[in-house]
C-alpha cells in the first residue's frame, strides 16, 4: 500500500509545477503586471548595491551570498530536559541581511530544529520533516521518537549530498525514552549527545557552556547558561549577533522563554561582577 | 446481441447501451453489505458513529477500526472494504499534510474530500499519462466529518468518486432504516450530547446485536478538541444514557 501511496503523494497540483514543458502554458492568461502593478524589489543598503550583488550572487564569486552562514545556535541536556538556545544575525561575507531570524525551527509541539548554514534548506527540510513526522503519527497513532525523526532528515539530505544543500541543525526533543538530542548536518551526519554547539560563533558558545555546565543545573540556571554563551559567542563573533531566543524541551513539549537584545545583554552582564573561573 | 447484463460486466470501465457502468454500480451494492455508519452535523461540532460487527467471541473488538483521524480537524467512518479505506484514507492524509507543507494552514473539508473522489475513478485501463492504481472501483464509502473556516462540514463520498454534502447521513447495510430515523429526529439546532445518543440510538435500530460499549464506536470534531475518538468510559456514559 505505501508503494500505491507514494506514487500519489504528490497532489495533482504540485505534479503540474514539475512538468517542465507545461510550465509556460500553465502561466499564460496570468499577467503579472496587472495583478502586481509597479514591482518594488528590495535593495542592499550599502554604498553600491550593483558592485555588492554582482560580487555576491556571481555563481564564480568567492563570498558568493548564502545568507546564514555565520550562526550561533546550542543545545544541551540537563536534569530538566533540553536548553536550545541561538542568535538571531543573517550574514552574507560582510553583509548583515537580518538581526531579527528565527533560527529555532518549530517543527511541532515536540519537536525543535535548530538553523545554521542556509537559511531556506534547514527551513524547507525541517518543514518537510514535519509533515513526515505527522504523517507518522496518524499512520501508527504515536508520536515519531526524536532518534526516527533526525533519521528522516539525515536519510533527506543524504540524498543531495554534494549538491550544494547548506545545513548544520540540532534535533531536540522529548520521546517515550525521555530528553534527546541530534545533531544532523548537509553531509548527513548524524550524531547523538548531550552538548553542541554549531555556527562560527560555536567555539565562542562551547567555551562559555563547558565552563558552566552540570548536569545538575536548575532549570532558570540552564536557561541563563544557554544565554550567556549565546551572548559570548555574540560579542566575539562579528557573524552572529542580533538577539538570543531561548527554548526550554520539557515532557510537556517545548516552551519559549523569550528574546533578549544582545546589546541589552551586553550592558547587563557588565554591570555585574565577574566570578572566579579557576 | 448484447440482452444479458453480463456483456457490460466485464470490462470495468465500459457503458451500457442504457449508459450505466455497471462496475462502479456493483461496488455500490458492495457498501450495503457492509456494517452501519452514520455521521450528524451540529452547529457545535460533528459526531461520527459505526457499529463493529463482532463476528466472533473470539475476536479483540478493539482491533476493528472503521473510524480514522485524516488530520487534527477532520475525521473519516467507513462502510464496505476495510482495506480499501486504507489506501483512500492514506491518501487523504498525505494530501491533507502536502497542503498543510505547501500553504502552512490546514486543508479545507470539501478539499480533502475531492482529493479522495478524484482517487475513486482511477482504476481499469488508465487515460494517458495517469497511471491506475487499482484494477476494480474502490468497495469503499465514506462519512468525511470536519470543521474549517466555514465551519462544521460533513461529506458522503461513494465509488462513484460523487460527493454530497449532509446534516446528517448513514451508509452501510442498515443505511436505509437508520435514514427514516435520522429524518424523523433529526435538527439543524441539535446539541453536540443529542447528536452522540442520537447516533447511538439510530445505531441501535439497525444493529442486529444488542448494542453495547465494545461493538460501536463513536468520535467527535469539534471546534476546540478537533477530532477525537470517544474512549471506551465517554462512550459507555453515552451507552447509559440511551
Amino acid at each position: 500500500m505505501d508503494t500505491l501511496v507514494s506514487k500519489y503523494a504528490n497532489s495533482a497540483s504540485s505534479a503540474s509545477f514539475d512538468d517542465a514543458d507545461n510550465l509556460g502554458q500553465n502561466m499564460t492568461g496570468w499577467d503579472a503586471a496587472s495583478q502586481f502593478a509597479l514591482p518594488a524589489f528590495d535593495i542592499p543598503m550599502v554604498a553600491n548595491p550593483v558592485d555588492f550583488l554582482r560580487a555576491h550572487t556571481d555563481a564564480s564569486a568567492e563570498n558568493r551570498i548564502r545568507i546564514q552562514h555565520g550562526t550561533t545556535t546550542l543545545a544541551f541536556k540537563f536534569q530538566g530536559g533540553i536548553v536550545v538556545a541561538v542568535d538571531s544575525r543573517a550574514s552574507g561575507g560582510s553583509y548583515i541581511a537580518s538581526q531579527t531570524v528565527k533560527k529555532v525551527i518549530e517543527i511541532n509541539p515536540y519537536l525543535l530544529g535548530t538553523m545554521a548554514g542556509g537559511a531556506a534548506d534547514c527551513q524547507y527540510w525541517e518543514r518537510e520533516l514535519g509533515r513526515r513526522c505527522r504523517l507518522y503519527e496518524l499512520r501508527n497513532k504515536e508520536r515519531i521518537s526524536v532518534a526516527a525523526a533526525s533519521k528522516i532528515l539525515s536519510n533527506m539530505v543524504y540524498d543531495y549530498k554534494g549538491m550544494g544543500l547548506s545545513m548544520g541543525t540540532m534535533i531536540t526533543g522529548w520521546d517515550k525514552t525521555g530528553p534527546q538530542l541530534f545533531y544532523v548536518d548537509s553531509d548527513g551526519t548524524r550524531m547523538r549527545g548531550e552538548r553542541f554547539s554549531v555556527g562560527s560563533g560555536s567555539t565562542f558558545a562551547y567555551g562559555v557552556l563547558d565552563t558552566g555546565y552540570d548536569f545538575n543545573l536548575s532549570i532558570p540556571d540552564a536557561l541563563e547558561l544557554g544565554r550567556r554563551a549565546i551572548y559570548h559567542a555574540t560579542h566575539r563573533d562579528a557573524y552572529s549577533g542580533g538577539s538570543v531566543n531561548v527554548f526550554h524541551v520539557k515532557e510537556t513539549g517545548w516552551e519559549f522563554h523569550g528574546n533578549f537584545d544582545v546589546n541589552d545583554l551586553h550592558w547587563e552582564y557588565q554591570a555585574q561582577p565577574k566570578g572566579p573561573i579557576v | 446481441m448484447f440482452l444479458t447484463r453480463s456483456e457490460y460486466d466485464r470490462g470495468v470501465n465500459t457503458f451500457s447501451p442504457e449508459g450505466r457502468l455497471f462496475q462502479v454500480e456493483y461496488a455500490i451494492e458492495a457498501i450495503k453489505l457492509g456494517s452501519t455508519a452514520v455521521g450528524i452535523k451540529t452547529a457545535e461540532g460533528l459526531i461520527l458513529g459505526v457499529e463493529k460487527r463482532v463476528t466472533s467471541s473470539l475476536l479483540e473488538p478493539s482491533s476493528i477500526e472503521k473510524i480514522f483521524e485524516i488530520d487534527a480537524h477532520i475525521g473519516c467512518a467507513m462502510s464496505g472494504l476495510t482495506a480499501d479505506s486504507r489506501t483512500i484514507v492514506d491518501h487523504a492524509r498525505v494530501e491533507a499534510q502536502n497542503h498543510a507543507f505547501t500553504y502552512n494552514e490546514s486543508i479545507k473539508v470539501e478539499s480533502v474530500t475531492q482529493a479522495v473522489c478524484d482517487l475513486a475513478l482511477r482504476f481499469g485501463e488508465s487515460a494517458r499519462g495517469e497511471e491506475s492504481i487499482m484494477s476494480r472501483p474502490f468497495g469503499v464509502s465514506l462519512l468525511i466529518a470536519g470543521i474549517d473556516e466555514t465551519g462544521p462540514q460533513l461529506f458522503h463520498t461513494d465509488p462513484s468518486g460523487t460527493f454530497v454534502s449532509y446534516g446528517a447521513k448513514a451508509i452501510g447495510s442498515g443505511s436505509e432504516g437508520a435514514e427514516t430515523e435520522l429524518q424523523e429526529e433529526y435538527h439543524t439546532s441539535m446539541t453536540l450530547v443529542e447528536a452522540e445518543t442520537l447516533a447511538l440510538k439510530v445505531l441501535k435500530q439497525v444493529m442486529e446485536e444488542k448494542l453495547n460499549s465494545t461493538n460501536v464506536q463513536l468520535a467527535s470534531v469539534t471546534k476546540d478538541g478537533g477530532f477525537q475518538i470517544y474512549s471506551a468510559e465517554k462512550l459507555q456514559q453515552v451507552v447509559d444514557r440511551l
